[in-house]
């Protein structure tokens, strides 16, 4: 999932300020936490109350997309919604703002949130952390399921650095050692002979820009 | 606080000068709060496990126990004054717990016409009262309780199903109908919108019953003999596809919009978790506060916090609860968080002080009323909201 968080109120209401009838389109896609029609209302209700404060009232719209950075859905389920929307605020991650900015040329479409990374969601102690960074060359296969990409500090491919200790990062300790982890998973797998194979560096042109369907 | 509150008033009290050590009420007790000593054969009541269900009032032989709450004179005083105000000759007694709106209960019993009799648990009430309403004139009573294993109080409704065989069997001897007392059991579940789920699994993270299933393909489906109807799922849905059966949104942003033009300032809106604080039979309450009372505390939508400060409520609070107490699974701790996270939103926009959060008993019944002075205060000093 894409992980979202929340712009501050003011932010946002900077944004909008020079407009008063504004379309805030929520997004029921992979964003992290949801940031669907519940999150499109609550906004409009705190942005409204914000607004009073500041002697603005705006005319909130309040919608959402399946996938906001779906440009076919986008068009479909926003189009006949536009009428007399002067601004759009979108709670999508960064893509979906960009969605909306292709169809939408017109308009301005602002972004409600700020975009992190994707990760997965420790849900009970309601954590979320990036897992994977889009290099383009899985290597998950021979790394016990963990990635060293985007769970080392360093992205280190072969190995941990000097700076694992106790199994957390020199840079942090909240944050594990994904070298630590690798070792121990691969060493419960009985696949610790896959840690002597040596690979060579990254190809960062794999990750590339552009791919067709 | 622990020695905070051994000062003050409790809801229930044993007169132990009376007891018989007979131990209907430490039998019937669902929370081990009344004992029978091994040694001494005495009973004794420990009021931090009391949950104030009522049952030991009901029961005791010897009236050996008082309770603040809806005790014989109240409750016949009740009746008296709503004999007239409805006047109709059929008793409604329902609990909180499974009781739909007016128009549901009409339905349930085929009676468009009955004089309402709500309480938290049916098992509170005495033998006395239904005999005593049927001395006052009245021919009907239909009680409304929870299905017996969604029971609240866990013992309350099932004591009542027994009670009511009981009573029917003596009016019968004394030539009344057999059926003069009618017994129908209820719960209230979650309704899926098919339409507007996205099937994103937050509820089946969310429930505490597991009673949630999402299938791919197959989409959201709810084991309503599992539902519970704590209505936490509700709450967190991002696509607002649920909605708990009587504390539908709609129907809280009705009594929101009523309360907010009646209140005087400061206006003070409570959302209550039912189970936390129990309402007087009598009275209003202070002009400038209301009521709503929810299923469980972690029924509490932001919708209806924001909503109610557009509509000009000047502070909201949030009465839960604690853990400990929570007749749910702990969801009082889940509304306590999402009550957190909406405060961090509103501080951003100066609202922060207008949201309280509390966690009340009833079994301290001057928990709430203390709270909501020290807010009402705190309210008036910071003037108008919104």
């Amino acid at each position: 999932m894409i992980v979202t968080t929340q712009k501050p109120l003011d932010e946002v209401l900077g944004f909008i300020a020079p407009y008063t009838s504004v379309l805030i389109a929520g997004c029921d896609g992979c964003t992290q936490p949801p940031r669907g029609l519940r999150e499109a209302k609550t906004l409009s209700q705190l942005l409204e109350l914000a607004g009073r404060i500041q002697k603005k009232s705006f005319n909130f719209k309040v919608t959402t997309v399946a996938k906001q950075c779906d440009n076919y859905l986008a068009a479909s389920i926003l189009k006949p919604q536009m009428e007399g929307v002067s601004a759009v605020l979108s709670l999508a991650c960064g893509i979906g703002v960009q969605t909306l900015a292709e169809v939408f040329p017109e308009l301005p479409i602002f972004p409600a949130q700020n975009t992190h990374f994707m990760g997965a969601e420790e849900r009970e102690a309601g954590i979320l952390e990036e897992r994977c960074a889009g290099c383009g060359d899985c290597l998950l296969a021979v790394t016990g399921g963990i990635c060293p990409v985007a769970r080392c500090s360093k992205g280190l491919l072969s190995g941990a650095c000097g700076g694992s200790k106790e199994g957390k990062c020199e840079l942090s300790p909240d944050r594990d050692c994904a070298w630590c982890l690798i070792y121990e998973q691969l060493k419960k797998q009985n696949k610790l002979h896959l840690l002597k194979e040596s690979r060579p560096p990254r190809d960062y042109q794999l990750s590339g820009w552009r791919v067709t369907t | 606080m622990s020695e905070d509150k051994t000062q003050q008033a409790v809801a229930v009290k044993q007169n132990i000068d009376y007891c018989s050590s007979c131990a209907v009420c430490s039998t019937l007790c669902p929370y081990e709060a009344l004992k029978k000593d091994a040694e001494t054969g005495k009973i004794t009541l420990d009021v931090t496990k009391c949950q104030v269900c009522g049952l030991c009032y009901a029961n005791c032989p010897a009236r050996v126990i008082d309770t603040l709450y809806y005790d014989l004179d109240s409750l016949l005083n009740y009746l008296e004054q709503a004999k007239k105000e409805y006047a109709s000759d059929t008793l409604t007694i329902m609990c909180r717990g499974s009781a739909p709106d007016i128009d549901g209960v009409s339905k349930l019993f085929g009676t468009p016409k009955f004089i309402p009799l709500l309480v938290p648990c049916v098992g509170r009430i005495p033998d006395e009262v239904y005999l005593k309403a049927l001395l006052m004139g009245i021919n009907k009573i239909n009680v409304l309780a929870c299905d017996v294993d969604y029971c609240r109080f866990e013992r309350g409704s099932a004591v009542t199903g027994r009670k009511i065989i009981a009573l029917n069997l003596l009016l019968d001897q004394l030539g009344y109908r057999r059926d003069t007392i009618t017994l129908k059991r209820n719960s209230l579940k979650v309704k899926v919108d098919a339409n507007l789920c996205i099937a994103c699994g937050n509820c089946v993270f969310f429930c505490p019953y597991n009673a949630a299933e999402l299938k791919s393909p197959g989409g959201i489906t709810f084991d309503l003999d599992a539902c519970r109807g704590c209505g936490l799922c509700v709450a967190m849905c991002p696509a607002t596809a649920l909605e708990l059966e009587n504390w539908e949104q709609e129907r809280i942003s009705q009594l929101i919009s009523r309360f907010s033009s009646e209140m005087k300032s400061p206006k003070i809106l409570t959302f209550r978790c039912q189970w936390a604080s129990f309402p007087p039979l009598n009275g209003e309450p202070a002009p400038n506060i209301r009521f709503i009372d929810l299923p469980c505390a972690s029924r509490v939508d932001r919708f209806h916090i924001l909503e109610a400060f557009q509509k000009g409520v000047d502070g909201v609070m949030v009465a839960a609860c604690s853990e400990d107490d929570c007749k749910q699974e702990r969801a009082s701790g889940k509304a306590q968080h999402s009550v957190a996270t909406l405060s961090d939103r509103l501080e951003q926009i100066g609202f922060k002080e207008r949201l309280h959060f509390c966690s009340v008993s009833p079994r301290y019944p001057e928990e709430l009323d203390r709270e909501l002075e020290q807010f009402s205060q705190k309210i008036k000093g910071l003037g108008k909201g919104g």
